[in-house]
Order: structure tokens, then sequence, then C-alpha cells
């Protein structure tokens, strides 16, 4: 949206200009001021963290402590081992089964292509308990109950969805006249989808990869109810730290900022894709 | 190089209240090494014709044989057929000379680097982007992109090349420029061709053939010649030509209604140069006499004539023996070049006229003019959009 | 054989002799239909697999399955008549409803602001508009952590800030309304860069055209924004608000970190209630019964709304 610019703005426009500046900086220190505070919080003493607010000398050794590298023995790794591998698997999984979907969605209007999409979406509306109840039942009987496989399998919920809905909106924009003019180059379909599609939806691919991996990574609700130890995540270990008698608060903040770290960091990354990632691939920026 | 025979195509899009019928009994064969033209307006079904002959549109009756074969099942990959994608679908993440190569590389081809090289330099050398391969193609501009897209065309064998409108991008002057070299791989090339276009001037000056189609249907097939001289219907008159053929609606009498033809000239209207024949057409008390006309007297018709067989007669006097002279008045004068074109208003309708500009330097608007129409140059159509051709 | 003057062949591959085709593999009509399915195959069995417990769960409803009676014996509609006569459903779905009409409604209307903010280009924004995901890509269940921590009276900066401006006793989320209105904090606190940066993606992409004739036509600017901005940006703001309400009605990780639930029942959204049920007092039953209410809605309102948003987006695709 382009306005007019005079040359000298006036005094109201001035006016107008500082108010809008002031409303945006107090919705970014809403914003902000919580991570502030858990960064700060996570680097201050035991004694510091219920006498100071702002002054305190600051200390990396809550961090060491979480993850146990003072010697005190710590399964904050584990968690966090376990929260990687069931975050990549189940992307991994999304991907292998979530591409050929998103392609014959995009290119064939087959029967009940409509219904597999709606009901992949509907997995993402769905509230988990629907599921998760039944399906701890057939864990606990199947022995899938707090294993990684078991955990992969329910992430699908998160990650297929995902993987399906925004691939295939990328692969739709890719004019189909390009697939057309391969095979009649000579190429296989199966040649023109690897050589000429794959490629060019790559960057779609790592967005979706990246996002599936934040959100796997941020799910509390599955890895709460259907792990206990083996498997269990950074996400859920974080909340156990708040139970106990004796709570430290300034470990808790350590714990919770280094979870809250590798999506922070992927998030940069595909900030280009995020609006059709987060959407859905309903908006496309 | 092979034949190709189209035989009954029939494509339906869409489901339920919105279906749409792309092709409705399309046939036509195209003869080996043959230059086939289809021209018709956008949405007649031209490039669902191309694409079901390269077996991306599945059609949902008929067959497509090339070669004798029917290809049904044969997948585009193994079609050996070339095409010229109206939209280019150029591969954006290749350079110009990766794309023109793209189908010598395949794995149907898989021609010796030294031998894609050559044959890719020389295409591109004779379509003026030799100059260009080092290029990405989401930089060049659309005139050069079509290029590209013709030129993944020609660098290859195949048993046909399926060009769909190829020359719709370009700038005129480009476009006459492509024209002849097509014309001249036509010649002495030895590939069958099918050629979509919706231009009528680059149907006649490269086919061999022309099939006019018009809402998924055949209306005519033929030469060019035989297009012009002889169009099946109204809707194949008016595709050739610019200015349009004019159309004037009228009647069909027997020819022993000579009587009231004269009664009509005296009464200045119009008069004629009474003539033998069977038929006469007669709208707004103009006769026309005409030979061997294949329908009923009182059926009603419309008499087609071309703009260039009409000429001018100015001042008065008696039309030339044989002509028919219409009285009317200058609505549009339209000086081009050598030629002007001039539209006449006749009783109720429009006819232009293209005459030599010489012929008429000192007319005005709503001067009053006479148009001499020459019976032989004219076409007769039953009624309607596509009404039959009943004029031999 | 005679030596004759051939024609001069520009094409002398024995690749195009048309015999060729007669050696070409084939695939018949029937495999060619069936390529889109055989690609979705794996899709569907997974689906499958999803929705077997799904099913299975539904099956639960009708029955009597819980620790206390571990063989699942049927029992009809007993699970519904027993939930639609208990206080405590009605509670959380009030309690639910509340929730995701208010944060869905400030968030849309913050996002919607903040977007506008950003789209003014101004120096605040340009330092800033990184950041604005910040809080969405933090996990809901950390988030709620961290405001807890910031609650709390021993070691939050709440405090502080609340007994400056005069507010004495302050507790954090010890009682019922402040309870909920901090849970809605922290859901607004997340997901309001959701809906701004839709918002923003909506409002780069509207063109200029109209805005300078409004512009040039003197237009207030909340006339402009209301009959001008407010429609083109509606498809953006529907995807939105589509995705905000359906998750705020199963809402769960907020309010667990933050709240459990209370006190007492004051946050029970109607998750967390058959999170209760079925895992804390393992009465599967009940649990899932609740759960199956609350996704019978969920998926008839989400399916209103798309609906609505594919009529929307196609009408302004059409223009």
């Amino acid at each position: 949206m382009t306005t007019p610019t005079s040359t000298r703005p006036t005094a109201k426009k001035r006016l107008t200009g500082a108010v809008a500046n002031t409303a945006l900086l107090a919705y970014f220190a809403f914003s902000l001021i919580p991570v502030a505070f858990i960064i700060a919080l996570s680097l201050k003493t035991n004694s510091e963290q219920t006498t100071t607010y702002l002054s305190f000398t600051p200390t990396f050794e809550n961090y060491s402590t979480v993850l146990g590298l003072d010697g005190g023995g710590s399964s904050y790794l584990r968690f966090f081992g376990a929260s990687l591998i069931t975050s990549i698997g189940a992307v991994l999984v999304s991907l292998l089964i979530g591409i050929p979907a998103a392609y014959a969605a995009a290119r064939h209007r087959f029967k009940g292509s409509e219904n597999l999409m709606f009901t992949l979406l509907s997995f993402r509306f769905a509230p988990e308990l629907i599921v998760i109840i039944p399906l701890s039942v057939i864990y606990q009987q199947l022995g899938l109950y707090d294993t990684f496989f078991g955990m992969i399998w329910v992430l699908q919920l998160v990650t297929m969805p995902l993987v399906v809905w925004i691939l295939r909106s990328f692969f739709r924009d890719l004019p189909v006249e390009l697939e057309q003019a391969a095979l009649l180059d000579g190429y296989t379909r199966r040649q023109a989808f690897l050589k000429l599609v794959l490629p060019l939806v790559r960057p779609g691919i790592a967005a979706v990869c990246l996002l599936a991996f934040i959100f796997a990574w941020n799910n509390f609700i599955f890895p709460f109810t259907l792990t206990s130890s083996n498997a269990q995540t950074v996400t859920v270990s974080s909340l156990a730290f708040l139970g106990g008698n004796q709570v430290r608060f300034n470990l808790v903040a350590a714990g919770a900022v280094m979870a809250a770290l590798p999506p922070l960091v992927l998030a940069l990354l595909i900030q280009r894709y995020l609006v059709r990632g987060l959407s859905f691939g309903a908006v496309k920026d | 190089m092979a034949a190709i025979s189209v035989d009954t195509l029939r494509k339906t899009f869409g489901r339920g209240a919105g279906v749409v019928t792309a092709l409705d009994d399309v046939s036509f064969d195209v003869g080996d090494g043959e230059f086939f033209c289809l021209l018709g307006p956008s949405g007649a079904g031209k490039t669902t014709t191309l694409k079901s002959i390269a077996g991306l549109v599945e059609p949902d009756k008929g067959a497509v044989r090339i070669g004798g074969q029917d290809v049904a099942d044969v997948e585009p990959t193994h079609r050996n057929l070339a095409m010229c994608f109206e939209s280019y679908a150029l591969y954006p993440q290749h350079n110009v000379f990766d794309n023109m190569a793209s189908p010598l590389r395949s794995p149907r081809l898989r021609m010796p680097a030294a031998d894609v090289r050559s044959r890719v330099g020389r295409i591109a050398d004779m379509l003026g982007i030799g100059h260009l391969l080092d290029r990405s193609v989401t930089q060049l501009s659309n005139g050069q992109r079509q290029r590209v897209a013709l030129g993944r065309v020609l660098v290859r064998p195949a048993h046909a090349y399926l060009l769909d409108e190829p020359l719709a991008h370009l700038d005129a002057k480009l476009r006459a420029t492509m024209r002849a070299e097509l014309k001249a791989i036509s010649t002495d090339g030895l590939t069958t061709t099918v050629y979509v276009t919706h231009d009528y001037v680059e149907a006649l000056s490269l086919a061999d053939r022309i099939g006019v189609l018009r809402e998924g249907r055949i209306l005519q097939v033929g030469t060019p010649r035989e297009m012009w001289a002889s169009p099946a219907n109204a809707f194949v008159a008016q595709a050739f030509g610019k200015p349009r053929i004019n159309m004037l609606a009228g009647g069909l009498r027997t020819s022993r209604d000579h009587a009231s033809t004269s009664e009509s000239a005296s009464s200045g209207l119009g008069r004629s140069a009474p003539r033998d024949g069977t038929h006469a057409f007669v709208a707004g008390g103009v006769e026309i006499p005409l030979r061997d006309i294949d329908a009923p007297p009182g059926e009603s018709v419309q008499l087609a004539v071309r703009p260039r067989d009409l000429r001018l007669h100015v001042g008065a006097g008696d039309p030339p023996p044989g002509k028919v002279r219409l009285d009317g008045v200058v609505y549009v004068l339209e000086h081009l070049g050598r030629q002007t074109e001039v539209t006449v208003q006749i009783g109720e309708s429009l006819v232009s006229v293209v005459a030599p500009r010489a012929a008429v330097p000192t007319l005005a608007l709503d001067d009053k003019v006479g148009v001499l129409i020459d019976p032989s140059t004219t076409h007769v159509f039953l009624s309607g959009e596509e009404g039959k051709r009943v004029s031999p | 054989m005679t030596v004759t003057a051939a024609p001069a062949r520009r094409r002398d591959d024995d690749e195009v002799r048309p015999e060729a085709l007669q050696t070409a593999p084939t695939v018949s009509r029937r495999r060619r239909a069936l390529r889109p399915y055989l690609l979705a195959v794996p899709a569907v069995l997974l689906c499958v697999g999803i929705l077997y417990p799904f099913f299975l769960g539904v099956a639960y409803t009708f029955y009597n399955f819980s620790d206390a009676n571990p063989q699942p014996s049927f029992v009809g509609w007993e699970n519904y008549t027993a939930l639609f006569t208990s206080g405590s459903f009605w509670h959380s779905v009030q309690v639910t409803l509340m929730f995701a009409v208010v944060a869905t409604g400030v968030e849309t209307v913050l996002g919607v602001g903040v977007a506008l903010l950003l789209n003014r280009s101004s120096w605040v924004g340009r330092i800033f508009e990184r950041a604005l995901i910040v809080p969405l890509m933090v996990a809901p269940i950390i988030a709620a952590i961290m405001w807890k921590l910031l609650l709390l009276p021993e070691v939050g900066w709440v405090r502080p800030v609340a007994e400056g401006l005069g507010f004495a006793g302050y507790s954090g989320t010890d009682s019922a309304a402040w309870a909920f209105i901090w849970s809605v904090v922290v859901d607004v606190w997340i997901y309001t860069p959701f809906v701004a940066i839709l918002a923003l993606a909506g409002l780069r992409s509207l063109p200029s055209s109209p805005f300078e004739a409004a512009a040039v036509d003197g237009a207030r600017w909340w006339l402009t924004f209301r009959r001008l901005t407010l429609p083109m940006l509606w498809p953006y703001l529907l995807v939105a608000v589509i995705f905000r309400l359906m998750d705020c009605l199963k809402v769960f990780d907020i309010i667990y970190g933050l709240t459990t639930g209370g006190p007492g029942d004051a946050t029970t959204t109607l998750q967390i209630n058959a999170y209760l049920e079925a895992i804390s007092y393992a009465r599967y039953s009940r649990g899932v019964t609740y759960m199956f209410i609350l996704w019978i809605a969920v998926y008839v309102i989400s399916m209103i709304l798309v609906r609505y948003l594919n009529k929307i987006q196609s009408r302004s695709a059409g223009v």
C-alpha cells in the first residue's frame, strides 16, 4: 500500500506515527519480555532466583546442571535425544508416505482424493485424546507403549496432514505441462517426477520438513500420555521438572530454554514459507 | 515420420451439471510427412486434440493411430512425438542448451554429447537463439522462450511434430520471419506435423491441409485452396480472410422472378444484369442471379462474398456486363497503405470492400456509392452460423 | 537394389521408423486408471492405522470400560446420558467455549492490528518483525511453563509490576477468574503472531490501485479499512480464525501446564476433563465419550467453515 507522501509530514501525521510506533513497541514488549524473563531466570543462582529481579550475576551453572555436565547425573540429554529421534523419524515417515500421496492428489482428481485430504485435515483438527485413549490400550497390548516406534507412529497425526497439504499446494503450483514436456522428451513418469518435479519443489520439501519437525518436537500430549521414560521427550520432562518437592525454578528455566531453542533456530531458516506452512497451503505468500 | 489418424475422438471434462464437451467425434487423417493445420477460435478443442494425439489427454472414446497402429496403450514417453506447448513448458532450472538437449539426452535417445551439441547448435542458430544457449530460460523474453520451445521440438527426430501456437507470442515482424522459416523447414523436411493455430494466415501459408475446428467438432478438412475457394459452411467461410467475408442474409427464388427484379430496379434500389440461371438471391429488393444452387426456392440463405472480390462503382452508369450493382453510402473509410477498406451501408447491412487506394481518391464519408458483385465469386450458405454451402 | 535419387532425408535415425511403436511398451487402460490410487495407498493405509483406534474409541463410548471394569461391557447410551446429566461436562463445555471465543477474538483483533502496524514501515517494525514468530515457535507447553514461572509470586516479574500498580494481594493463577484470564493471555501470547503473519501476507498481497484511488478520494482511514481492506483481507483472516477456533476448542497443553485445570475446575476445558477422566481416574469410556462429542462439534464446525472458505476463495480468485 502506498500513500502519497507530502514533502513535509504534518504534525498530525507525525503524531499518528508516534502512536503507531508506541503501540507496536508495547506489543513486542508483551511478546518478548516473557522470553527475556525465562532467560534471566535460567542464568540466576539458587539464592538469586527469589531475591532479585534484574540485578544478578549471570551464570551457566543451571545449564550444566540440567545437562548433567557437573557430574550430578541427568537424563535431560536422553530426553533431548528422544525428541530428536521421534521428531526426525516422524518427518521421514511422513515424507515417504506423504510425497506420493500429495503428488497424486495434486495431479489427479481421482475418486476419494478429496476424502483422503479431508480425512488428513480432520486429523489436524481432532482432539488428540480421542485417539490416545484407545491407542494407549492398543499400545499396551502390542508393546508399543513408551517406544520410539510408537511415538513416530502417533506423531503422524501431527506431521502427515502438514506434509500432504503443503506439498500438494507446492505440486499444484508446478505447471502440469512441464511434466508432459518431459514425457514427450522420452522420460518415463517416474523419471520425470524424480528428475524434474522433485528438484523444483525442493525448497517446499525443505520447508515442510523443518515445519513438521518443529511441530513434532513441540508436541506434548502424545509423549505425555504414551511414554513414561524410554521415549519421553523434552517437552514432557520440562513439565516434570516443575513437579517434586524442592523445585528449582532456575533449572526449570534452563531446561525450558534449551527445549525451545531447536524450533526457534529452524524457524528462522524457513521464514519465507512460514505463511504457506502455517495455513496448510491455504494462503500463499 | 509416420501418418497420424484421429478417429472419432470424444472427450468431456468435468462432471454433473458442469460437464464440458471438449471434443465431439473429431476425425481427420494426416499423411506421412504432411503439414496439417488445425485452425479454430480459442476453446475449440485444438490443444485437447493435440494432447490426445500425444497421449497426454486420455480420450473418452475414439482412437489415435500413428503409422497405422492404435497407440491407446502406448505411453507418451514411447509415442516418439515432439510437442511445442503454447505455455512453452520450459524447464525453469535449466539453461537454454539443456532445455533443447533434453529430448536428445533422454533415456529413449541417449545421443552422444558431441551429436547433441551440433544438433542443438544448428537449430539454435536457425532460430536466432544461438547466442542465448548459456542463458537461464527464466531470463528470456516470451519471444525467445517460444523459440526455445520450438527448438526443443526441431532438434529431435520424431514420428511427428505437434506444434501448439508456436508463433503466437512473437511480435509481428518476428512472426513473419519465423513463419517463413517454418515454411522452409516444412517443405524440405519430411516430418509429419500437426500445427495448431487461431491465425488463418499461418494456416493458409504453412499447411498442406487445414482442418477447421469449432466447439470440439471438425467442420471441414481441405487444402488451403479448397478452404478459401469452397468453404463448406458459413463458419469456415468467415474463418479465413480479413476483413471478414461479407454475409448478406436473404432468400432464394427461381429465376422466373426476373420480372420482379426489373420492378425493383426501376424503383431505384438496385440494378441488375439479368443472366441465365436457375436461382436468384433476393434481399431488400436486390436480386443476384446464381447457378446450380442445391437448395429449393424459398429457402432463406446467406450470400457470402469476399471484400477483395467486390468493386466500387462510383457515379452513374450501367454496371459492366455480368455484374450486379448494389447502391449504398460510405459508412467507414480506412486507408491502409496502398489499399483502402471501405465499409458501405447497403440497406440494413454493412459490406466491406477492399479497393486500391488509387481507385477511390475522392471518396468521403456518406458519399453515395455502388458496389459491384460478380455472381461467380459468391458463395451461398443456408442461414445459421454453420449454414451449409449450397453453391457449387 | 536400384540407386535412385532419394529425397534428402533430414532425419535419418532408425528411431523414427513407425515400426518402433509396435515394440513400445504398453500400459493398459486399467493400469493407467489405477496409478493415482497406487501412489495414495501408503497414505490410505496410514489413515486406516489412525482411524482404527478412532473407531475403537467410538465403540468404547457404548461400553463401560475402566480400570475398575477392565472387561468392557456394553452399556448402550449410558455414557452419553451420564455425560449430558453431569454438571462437570456442561461446566467444561462452558469453559471451553468461553476460552475459544475470547482467545480467538482477542488474537484476531490484536493480530490484525499488529499486521497493520507492521505493514506501515517504521523503524520498530524493521527491528522487530523477525522476532514476531518467536512465541509461535516455542512449544505451547514450554510457553505455559514460562508463563507459570513469570506469574509465580516467588520468582516472577508480574508480582512486582502488579504491586507497583497498586494491586495488593497478587496471587498469580490462584483465583478462578485470574486462572482463566491468564490462560487466555498465554494463548494470545503464542498465537497472535499466527494471525498477524497470515494477515500481513494478506495485506502485502492486496493490489495497491484501489487504495491509491481511495487516497485520492480522500477517504478516511477507518472507511478505507472497513470498506476496502477488511473485505479483501477476509479470506486470509478466515483461514486464521478457522485454525485458531479449532485449536482453542481442543486446548490442552497451555492449560495443563499453567493451571492443570484449576483452581478447582475453573479452567477445566473439555480435553482437560477427558484427560482427568481417562488417564487420572482411568475411566476410559467416560473420557472417550467427552472426546467424541468434542470431535463431532469440531468436525461440523470445521466443515462449515472450510466450505465457506472455499466459497470465498473461489469468489476472490474470480475477481
